[in-house]
């Protein structure tokens, strides 16, 4: 059985009242989701009780979810949503990037004619150690991507349906991130 | 071919693009210096990037979370379980009175009004002035705590830290002296 079948038949079971399958899809989902919502608010404990919340909001609205979507894309996206209204409580500007003339508006990612070489002059543990760092001061939305891409390995397909948003649009935000944290490496040198 | 976009480059590294459009990245980069540095300089970020360390859930996160999802109820057995017990106990202490006083159920009742009515009379001034002091007490730290915490705003609003460290030490060596002092009083007090 594949993971997104397996991932259906859970969320049936837990429909069902079946409350070992849906502790089934926490275990298997609570690592991701944590470094999701870990990396972008950047607290453990606050991580820690979103993560929880989010897999309250996914249980209370499991009736509402649709088999031929991928679980774990609307899973995200409840997520996505939670960390969204905690930015907008927080007054976080987290929605300057939501339009599409906004991600236009980006400086365009061109080979600039001389650049220093930053990236390649550093150790690869101390180079993991200034990204985590570089990655706390880029804008939310840009962080939120860039962590769905590497560290939970989505599709910039998957991605574009957790937000609703071109795919072009989210390979731009993703381009974006690595560049700006990449800029922030260099104000670190 | 012109040079590449930094787009391309990130796509070229994450094998994103066709085989066509591989190719003729990688004749561009045999070529062009500023190209393959501009690449070089990015795949170690995106390898290192896909290799950051990973957050760990509390080994009980799912049972925490079920926990939240299904709060344990008590039964309503249990609750009349409990009700009968405390019926049964004020029966039978009744009971036990009325065996050793040898008074009917009403005098026994009355008795008893009396007696609670005589305790909470008498203790009833007491638990009032206790209150009042407390009160007091409670009120009398709250303004002390505010002027400290005021004082130390105006500290640190005014002046440089490290005049902060020295005027915060001096006032920490002084809170020992005093208390020293006062010890050392009350012991030869003692002595005398």
């Amino acid at each position: 059985m594949s993971s997104m079948d397996e991932d259906k038949e859970l969320v049936a079971r837990s429909i069902k009242g079946d409350k070992e399958a849906f502790e089934m899809i926490i275990q298997k989902y609570q690592q991701p989701l944590l470094n999701y919502i870990g990396r972008t608010v950047g607290e453990r404990e606050l991580a820690l009780d979103f993560t929880q919340e989010v897999f309250i909001r996914t249980y209370s609205s499991l009736h509402s979810y649709k088999p031929q979507y991928k679980f774990s894309t609307w899973l995200f996206k409840i997520a996505s949503n939670f960390i969204i209204d905690y930015w907008r409580k927080k007054k976080i500007d987290a929605f300057s990037l939501d339009h599409q003339e906004r991600d236009n508006d980006l400086p365009p990612l061109q080979v600039p004619d001389k650049e220093l070489p930053i990236v390649k002059k550093l150790e690869f543990s101390e180079l993991k150690g200034r990204i985590e760092q570089a990655l706390e001061k880029i804008p939310a939305p840009l962080r939120e991507v860039f962590v769905w891409r590497h560290i939970n390995e989505f599709s910039y397909e998957e991605m574009a349906e957790i937000k609703g948003l071109p795919v072009g649009t989210i390979k731009n935000r993703v381009f974006q991130a690595r560049e700006l944290i990449r800029k922030r490496l260099e104000e670190m040198v | 071919m012109k040079c590449l976009s930094i787009e391309q480059i990130y796509l070229y590294i994450e094998k994103e693009l066709s085989l066509s459009e591989s190719k003729i990245i990688e004749k561009h980069l045999a070529t062009c210096r500023k190209c393959k540095s501009a690449l070089e300089e990015r795949r170690p970020l995106l390898q290192a990037s896909a290799s950051l360390p990973l957050w760990q859930a509390p080994p009980d996160f799912a049972q925490q979370v079920m926990a939240r999802i299904f709060p344990i109820r008590v039964p309503l057995s249990s609750w009349l379980t409990a009700a009968y017990a405390g019926l049964g106990s004020i029966s039978l202490a009744i009971f036990i009175l009325f065996l050793v006083t040898g008074q009917n159920f009403s005098t026994l009742l009355t008795g008893l009004n009396h007696s609670l009515w005589n305790l909470v009379r008498n203790l009833s001034p007491v638990f009032v002035k206790l209150f009042k002091v407390a009160s007091l007490f409670v009120r009398t730290l709250q303004q002390f705590f505010e002027y400290i915490v005021k004082a130390l705003a105006s500290l640190t609003a005014i002046v440089s830290p490290q005049v902060q460290i020295i005027i915060i030490t001096i006032a920490i060596v002084l809170i020992a002296f005093s208390i020293y002092g006062i010890k050392r009083k009350i012991l030869i007090g003692e002595k005398a």
